[in-house]
Formats: C-alpha cells, structure tokens, sequence
C-alpha cells in the first residue's frame, strides 16, 4: 500500500565518491543528490557527459552502492531482487552475447524476468516488432550496429511489461526515424501509467517527452521542475529590429539596450523586459524610425543548461 | 529460482559451445589420443597400456585447459563487455549469477569429457584393445577434480583479467598436483619462511593427487572405494566453499 503515496524513485543525500587509479584518486561523482520521481511520471535527467547520469542509474539498478546516503526504489532497495521483477533497464550503449540471435536473447531476458514459459514466445514477439528487429531476429548479434543493439536494448528493457523503465541515454545510437519511434514508444508507456525515468544530454529529446526534467551538472542536481517552471524562472529577452535610424538615435538606442548589432542600415537590439521595449519603442517613434521586425524569445531549455554550466564552472 | 540459474547455465553452455576454441580443443584431443597408435615400436601389451595412459592422460589435459580458458574468462567477460548489467539488473540474485555459470561450465566439461571418452573407446575398439569399463573410474575421478578447478576458474575470473586467471588457474592445478612434495618441502626446510609459506599452500590449495588413479585403473589394480568416496567428497566441500567465497566477493562488488 505504500507504494501508491510514496514516490516510484527516491533518494536522500546521496554521495557516490569512486576511487581509481594507481594512487587512488577520489572522483565525487553525486554529491547530495535528492529527487523524488512519481509514478506515472517521465522524468529526464539532463546533464553534460561526465555530470553523474550513470552513476546514479546504477545506483537505481543496485549495480553500484552509493557511499552515503539513502536511496528507495519503488519503496524497496534497489538490491533487493523484488523491485527488479518490476523496472525495465536500458544500459548506456549497450552491449550483449554476440553469439546469441535477438531472439534468442529476448528468450533468455523473459526467462530471467520470470514470464511463465508459455507467454515466452508472445512477448517476444511483440517485442521484436514493437522495435523493428523482425527481420534480424534470427541473425547473431555479432556485428550489429550500435542502432540495432540498441534497439534490443529497449525490447529486453521491456521484456516484463515494468512500473519503471530507466532508459540510460536512450537515444544513443539511434537514427531520427528511430528516435521517433523511441519517443512514440515512451509516449505509449507514459499513456499506460508506466514511470519512466532516462537520461540524456541532448535537450530536445526532453523537450518533446519530459512532464518534469532534473538538471544535473558536475554531480549536483542543480535544478528539478516542469519545462515550463524552469523555464519561465528565467527572463524572456526580445528581439528588435529597427530600420531607418539616424546616427544619433542609434547612439541612444545602443545605450539603453542590451547587446545590438548593426547592419546596414538596421539595427538589431535585444532587450531583457517589457519596459525596456517601451523605452526603445518610445525612442523610435521619436526618431521617425520604423521597426521591422519584433520577436519574443523565450528562454529555450538550452539557454538555461548553458547558463547553469558557466555557473558551475566559475564555482 | 531454478528456472534462472538454468537460464544462466544454458546460456553459459551456448557461449561455449559457438566458440571456436572448444571446438578446436576437441578435435586436437582426439588427434592426440590417435597418435598413439602411430607410435609403434612396442610390444603387444606395452601398447595397450600407453595407449589408455595417453588417452586418460589426454582427456584430463583437454578438460583441465577447457576449465582454465573458458572459466578464465567467464565472469570477467561479462563484467568488460558490460552484459553484467543487463543480467543484474534482472531479477537475478548475484548467487544465482555465479552458480548459473558455475554449472553451465560444468555442463562443457560434461559433454567436452563425453566426446572425448566415446573417441578414446572408438581408438581402443580399432586398435583391437579390449576396452575395459574399469578405466571410466579414472574419468570419474576427473570430473570430481574439474568440480574444483572451475570453481577455482571462476572465483579468479570475478576478479582478474583471463590472462592472468588462467595463469593463476594453471598454477593452483600444478601446485596442487605437488602438495605431497609440499608437506615434505615444510617439513625438511630449515628457512622458516619456506617452511610456512609450503605449510600454508599445502592447507589452502586443493590437494589434486588424490584424483590421479590412472596408474592404477591402467594396470587394473583394484581400487579403494572408501578412498574414493572420500576424495569426491572432499571435492564437493571444497567446490562449495570456494563458490561461497566468489559469492561473498560478487556481492560486494561495484560495476
Ligand atoms: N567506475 C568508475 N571509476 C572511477 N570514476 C568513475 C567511474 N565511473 C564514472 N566515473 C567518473 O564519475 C563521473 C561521472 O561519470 P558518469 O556517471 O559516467 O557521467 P555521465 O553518465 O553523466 O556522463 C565522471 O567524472 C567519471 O569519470
Ligand atoms: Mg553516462
């Protein structure tokens, strides 16, 4: 019962601190990481390479042991062999037994997975076409192309129908028709209630998909929210072009604004708010000058990553 | 829980089975074991023996390299290829893993032994050698000392690369061969360090000899059955005790 209220993915405080090399360099790679994902959610977990995505997917696997703090998934430990019955797992560019044929594989993840053996043969079935891999089903995987293993890797993440399916860097590999397919295929898991968390570092596929996004840069999460929330914290800027300006009322015009650029006889200014467009449209009016062109930009999800990056590195 | 350790075990027995090198072993033990009867100048009775001497000697050789190349690599492989994460991150308990792949190398070695004793009964059949039961009690024997071995393969491969387990495979299988010359070595070495270090290997590592009855079932000596079922039985402790060490390892580990 306490899976319905309690959060599909939790983690409190939590630190991973990987020890390597001949003299044991420490490398933090998740400092105090806390975030709670909700069933029926699909969370993308955006960061830069190198920021902590795997790491904390293999915490959430239980293949890695955080070295401190608490994480819960699906209200269990992520050891415990229950919860796995459960989640569906796409590892980062995965690889399988190359002297296994995609079926055969399949047959293997659904016998691991605990399918009754007469719903075998169905499942991967299904699988195998939900993916697009009938057609080399029944070659060895030796020599797939890394599209193909990873279109695999979502059937055999798949395989036992999962609450929670943890995608790492779904996308990876995939041509723009596969990634479509990928989206519609994470869109049809959200619409059947599933929990689906993934990671990636490239921005639109979370645009496209995410109801929420946490923002994870040099092992700290240092944002979570909707696309919209995050967004809209920061401020629009707009863009103006203004034709037929005289010297004069350029120089004004270069004064006031933010950042311009001058081309022939346009300018192009950008401002931060609505009353820095009044002042620049008042100044215009004044000068007989026309403006062509006036475009809101809103802060795309880009922006926002870039910025917090540079925070980051001035730290 | 059954159904998955015998998923893992299959698909450990499939790994070995379309790999080339088994293959290859197979055929060049057979070869080995026909050489034999190219070896002609001896005497009637001679060569009936070094025959079967050759034979056992071959099936054991095979077998022994089998455990140590495949079981060399088998958990390794997995943890480099990263097919470790997709197994683990199934409802597949770590000692299920293990012991999956434990039997299925069993299960090579059952069969790789069967093929090679059908070969070695066809060569005494041809070579009109009369092909006597008694000497399955050396294969026997064998199997009990592979029990060990693998187990020993894959308690070094959860942790070091093929190469070097398999060194380290090889050397516990001749060391283990020794440990007679062993408890000798401790008890005539006048270094104290010598002494303790042949006296803690001769404890620790398996005492392999005793699984060597060859001599015996070649030259129909009557066997001690009691000796035996000792010796078996000891495989089976010790078989045990190094698979709960590879777990207890497994468990703890970060992938
Ligand atoms: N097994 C490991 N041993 C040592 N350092 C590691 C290990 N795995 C990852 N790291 C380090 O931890 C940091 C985070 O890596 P990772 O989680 O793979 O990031 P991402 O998936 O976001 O690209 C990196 O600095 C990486 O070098
Ligand atoms: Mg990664």
């Amino acid at each position: 019962m306490s899976t319905l209220v309690e959060p599909v993915i939790r983690t409190v405080k939590l630190c991973k601190t990987y020890r390597s090399g001949f003299r044991m360099k420490r490398v933090q790679a998740l400092s105090d990481l806390e975030l709670d994902v909700g069933k029926g959610e699909t969370f993308g977990f955006v960061g830069p390479n190198g920021a902590g995505k795997t790491t904390f997917i293999k915490i959430l696997i239980g293949l890695t042991s955080p070295t401190s703090g608490e994480v819960r998934v699906l209200g269990k430990s992520p050891r415990d062999a229950q919860v796995k019955t459960k989640i569906g797992f796409l590892p980062e560019s995965p690889y399988f037994y190359e002297y296994l044929t995609p079926s055969e594989f399949l047959h293997l993840s659904a016998r691991l997975s605990g399918i009754p053996g007469q719903d075998v043969e169905v499942r991967v079935r299904y699988l195998l076409k939900l993916v697009r891999m009938e057609d080399a089903a029944h070659a060895q995987m030796r020599g797939f192309s890394r599209g193909m293993l990873q279109r695999i890797g979502i059937a055999q993440a798949l395989v036992n129908d999962p609450e929670l399916v943890i995608l790492d860097e779904p996308m990876g590999g995939l041509d723009p028709v596969g990634r479509k397919e990928l989206r519609d295929i994470i869109i049809g898991l959200r619409e059947r209630g599933k929990t689906v968390f993934f990671s990636t570092h490239i921005l639109s596929d979370v645009e496209m998909i995410c109801d929420r996004v946490g923002i994870v840069i040099r092992g700290r999460l240092v944002n979570t929210g909707r696309l919209s929330e995050i967004l809209t914290e920061e401020v629009e800027s707009v863009e103006i072009t203004v034709k037929g300006l005289t010297g004069k009322f350029r120089k004004v015009l270069e004064k006031v604004t933010q950042q311009s650029i001058r081309s022939g006889d346009s300018l192009f200014l950008t401002v931060r708010n609505e009353e820095e467009v009044e002042r620049v449209m008042a100044i215009v009016r004044e000068a007989r000058a026309k403006i062509s062109a006036l475009v809101p930009r809103r802060k795309t999800l880009e922006d926002y990553f870039m910025a917090r990056i540079r925070e980051a590195e001035r730290k | 829980m059954f159904g998955r350790i015998s998923g893992i075990a299959r698909n450990t027995f499939r790994e070995a089975i379309r790999d080339k090198v088994l293959l290859i072993l197979l055929v060049f033990a057979i070869v080995v074991m026909g050489s034999a009867k190219v070896i002609q100048p001896l005497a009637l009775g001679e060569e009936s023996k070094v025959i079967k001497d050759l034979g056992l000697g071959a099936i054991t050789f095979f077998c022994v390299l089998i455990a140590v190349l495949v079981g060399g690599r088998l958990v390794y492989k997995e943890m480099e290829k990263r097919t470790i994460y997709i197994m683990l991150a199934k409802p597949v308990r770590r000692w299920e893993f293990i012991l999956g792949k434990y039997l299925g190398l069993m299960a090579v070695l059952f069969v790789s032994m069967l093929i090679m004793t059908a070969g070695f009964y066809i060569i005494l059949l041809v070579s009109g050698i009369p092909a006597s039961a008694y000497l399955l009690w050396s294969l026997l024997m064998t199997a009990f000392e592979l029990a060990i071995l693998t187990a020993v393969a894959i308690l070094f491969s959860s942790f070091v690369p093929p190469i070097a387990s398999a060194v380290f495979t090889f050397a516990v299988y001749f060391i283990g061969h020794l440990t007679r010359d062993l408890r000798l070595l401790a008890a005539m070495s006048p270094s104290a360090v010598v002494k303790g270090i042949s006296e803690f290997l001769y404890y620790v590592l398996p005492n392999l000899s005793n699984f060597n009855i060859k001599g015996e079932v070649v030259h129909d000596v009557l066997l001690n059955p009691q000796a035996l079922a000792l010796s078996a039985l000891y495989a089976l402790v010790y078989t045990a005790t190094l698979l709960l060490i590879s777990v207890a390892i497994f468990r703890r580990k970060d992938f």
